[in-house]
């Protein structure tokens, strides 16, 4: 767990011991050089899709946690991202984190869209829609495929294509796993700047009952769809950071049912707090390669997260990122 | 001419299982509170099991008995020990919780059945009639005759018999239901066995229409969630309408070659444009209701 003492510290901004933050701080720059370096080439793919699925994670955890919405087409959106900026990079020869913005940008849109007809329901009508957005989505990216250079507008080659470039820093395995630890980082930040100025006020009110917040002059339309906007960019983001560190996307990895999963971990990770994403990052891409190196078949993951969701949904609402940070407070407490 | 009508046939015939699946989920939803994100995975487990026991050769129709008898205490067990623990949450953590069952089934059926084409075949594949020169088999005839059947039998039980009324009653107010004397959780019960029976008939028919594979039965619960969200979640007889129309024009775009390829994405498009029609003059107040 390379970046978890650098969020946990994010996630408690009233602590007054700024010295652990900034121990903390130090400990993670010290983890992100060394702890790679003794990973299989298996395993550090596995990490770097992980910190990649952690900002996924957190898009949702924003939604969850600050309005009450539960999305589930947050994969489809991570695909979204993926495709733009798969058709930036092969369209000329940008630096990387121009077709990365690109990618964040038209996804956070595309949630944008998403979110729309559902912004005077209630968070059940979201959630189907967001369902039948991402069933959407894997009908139309099976027709149109990821771009690999092809010709035309979807620049897709049947025969087989080129490898999207990857961004400066990350042309080895080891320096792309820093550079999506680093840009998940930037993300929660983006995240934590929200949640902290006015955007962040008007959520909670509108969280409490949309009549207050009307009541208080709060533009609620606006806020909830800057809220989809900014979970579609974040997903966008991570979409294009899977492109690049994959090299090109797979049409068949993008179903209904990703999302799904991915909804029902970011709950049982815990969904107020960054420590909840970074965990949902590590329950979606790293226990089932644990469970596969095992030997044991894969598709007992999906019966654990089933479990977990539902022991989470009934016992412990916080997931378990908040039954961690319980028991750490419980610990200072007594010391 | 004749492919139009094939197609349209078709079409019928598939677009009955989403409306007897969306009459189902809308069924449930009513009389609980929950809209049932497992009910694909139901219907797949029941298909499964129906296929397993055939394969060992027992009798065929005591092995779709048998099927739809474990997808009815499938949903029924859920009914009993879960869905109470979640009775004060919002709607959507009640669906979400579903989803958890969804991913225990799925879990759980690609393991003890990993995918491999198999086909369930009931033996009213073999009967086919000649209908304006186009071959009908039995089993979408009764595909199509089951759905009207059900939903009338489903409409007529909740408008007419006594059950059907508290069920009713607890669709406008469960807590008022409560204090007037009605036992919420066994009408709840009765309704997650009723709805668990049904989707272990979509769950077969389904098998033998279209495929028997635990992850394409799982994910058909989406077309029968749209058909069920044009009916409002509400309305029995708008639900089995717009699943019908969601079959159809499904089916008939395939005779479209622009458009074929985008054919599944009906129900979807469909969905999200009844849901613009139903929040047409919603206003957001207070989260206590819905």
């Amino acid at each position: 767990m390379t970046h978890t003492l650098q969020n946990s510290a994010v996630t408690h901004p009233a602590d007054p011991r700024q010295a652990l933050k900034w121990l903390a701080f130090g400990a993670l720059a010290l983890l992100l050089v060394l702890v790679p370096e003794g990973l299989s080439a298996y395993w550090l793919r596995v990490a770097t899709t992980a910190a990649i699925y952690t900002l996924a994670a957190a898009s949702l955890s924003l939604l969850y946690a600050r309005l009450g919405l539960v999305s589930l087409a947050q994969v489809a959106l991570v695909g979204v991202g993926g495709w733009v900026s798969l058709r930036v990079a092969h369209s000329g020869h940008w630096p990387f984190e121009l077709s990365l913005l690109a990618g964040g940008i038209v996804a956070g849109l595309a949630g944008m869209l998403v979110g729309l007809p559902a912004l005077r329901l209630r968070g059940l009508y979201l959630a189907l829609i967001t369902l039948m957005a991402a069933a959407g989505f894997n009908v139309l990216i099976t027709a149109v495929q990821f771009p690999n250079g092809g010709e035309g507008l979807r620049g897709f080659n049947p025969a087989g294509g080129t490898l999207m470039v990857r961004p400066w820093l990350g042309q080895s395995d080891i320096g792309m796993f820093r550079y999506c630890v680093i840009v998940a980082g930037m993300g929660f930040l983006l995240i934590e700047w929200h949640r902290r100025s006015r955007p962040g006020r008007a959520w909670a009110l509108i969280r409490k009952g949309e009549a207050c917040a009307m009541a208080a002059g709060i533009n609620v339309s606006l806020y909830k769809s800057w809220a989809f906007c900014l979970a579609g960019f974040l997903a966008g983001i991570a979409g294009a950071l899977l492109a690049a560190s994959l090299g090109t996307l797979d049409a068949r990895s993008f179903p209904a049912s990703e999302s799904i999963m991915l909804a029902a971990l970011s709950i049982v990770g815990g969904a107020y707090s960054f420590l909840g994403a970074i965990i949902t990052g590590v329950l979606y891409r790293v226990f089932p390669a644990f469970l596969d190196n095992l030997g044991m078949a894969g598709d007992l993951s999906y019966v654990i997260f089933g479990i977990a969701l539902l022991h989470t949904l009934i016992i412990a609402p916080q997931g378990i990122a908040g039954q961690l940070l319980t028991q750490w407070q419980h610990w200072r407490a007594r010391r | 001419m004749n492919s139009y009508l094939i197609f349209l046939l078709a079409g019928l015939a598939i677009g009955s299982i989403y409306a007897l699946s969306g009459v189902g989920l809308v069924m449930l939803y009513r009389a609980t509170g929950v809209l049932n994100l497992a009910y694909g995975a139901i219907g797949a487990a029941a298909a499964l099991i129906s296929w397993q026991l055939d394969q060992w050769g027992g009798f065929t129709p005591l092995c779709w008995l048998a099927g739809i008898a474990v997808a009815g205490l499938i949903s029924l067990g859920y009914g009993l020990l879960i869905s109470p623990r979640l009775e004060h949450r919002e709607p959507v953590i009640k669906a979400m919780a579903t989803l958890g069952v969804l991913l225990i089934l799925l879990g759980l059926l690609y393991s003890l059945w990993p995918a491999n084409p198999r086909r369930l075949n009931l033996p009213s594949d073999a009967i086919a009639f000649n209908m304006m020169g186009v071959r009908l088999t039995l089993t979408r005839l009764l595909a199509f005759i089951t759905t009207l059947l059900l939903t009338a039998a489903i409409t007529l039980f909740l408008a007419r018999t006594r059950i059907g009324l508290l069920m009713r009653a607890l669709a406008s107010h469960r807590q008022l239901s409560a204090i007037v004397g009605i036992r919420v959780i066994r009408i709840e019960v009765l309704a997650w066995s009723i709805s668990g029976v049904m989707a272990g008939i979509s769950g077969i028919l389904l098998g033998a229409l279209v495929r028997l594979d635990a992850g394409a039965l799982t994910f058909l619960v989406i077309p029968a969630l749209a058909a069920a969200i044009i009916g409002g979640l509400q309305s029995l007889a708008l639900t089995l309408a717009a699943g019908l129309l969601i079959g159809v024009v499904e089916s008939l775009c395939t005779l479209l070659p622009t458009l074929s390829s985008y054919r599944s994405a009906t129900p979807f498009i469909l969905a999200v444009l009844a849901i613009f029609w139903l929040q047409r003059n919603n206003r957001l107040l207070f989260a206590s209701h819905q």
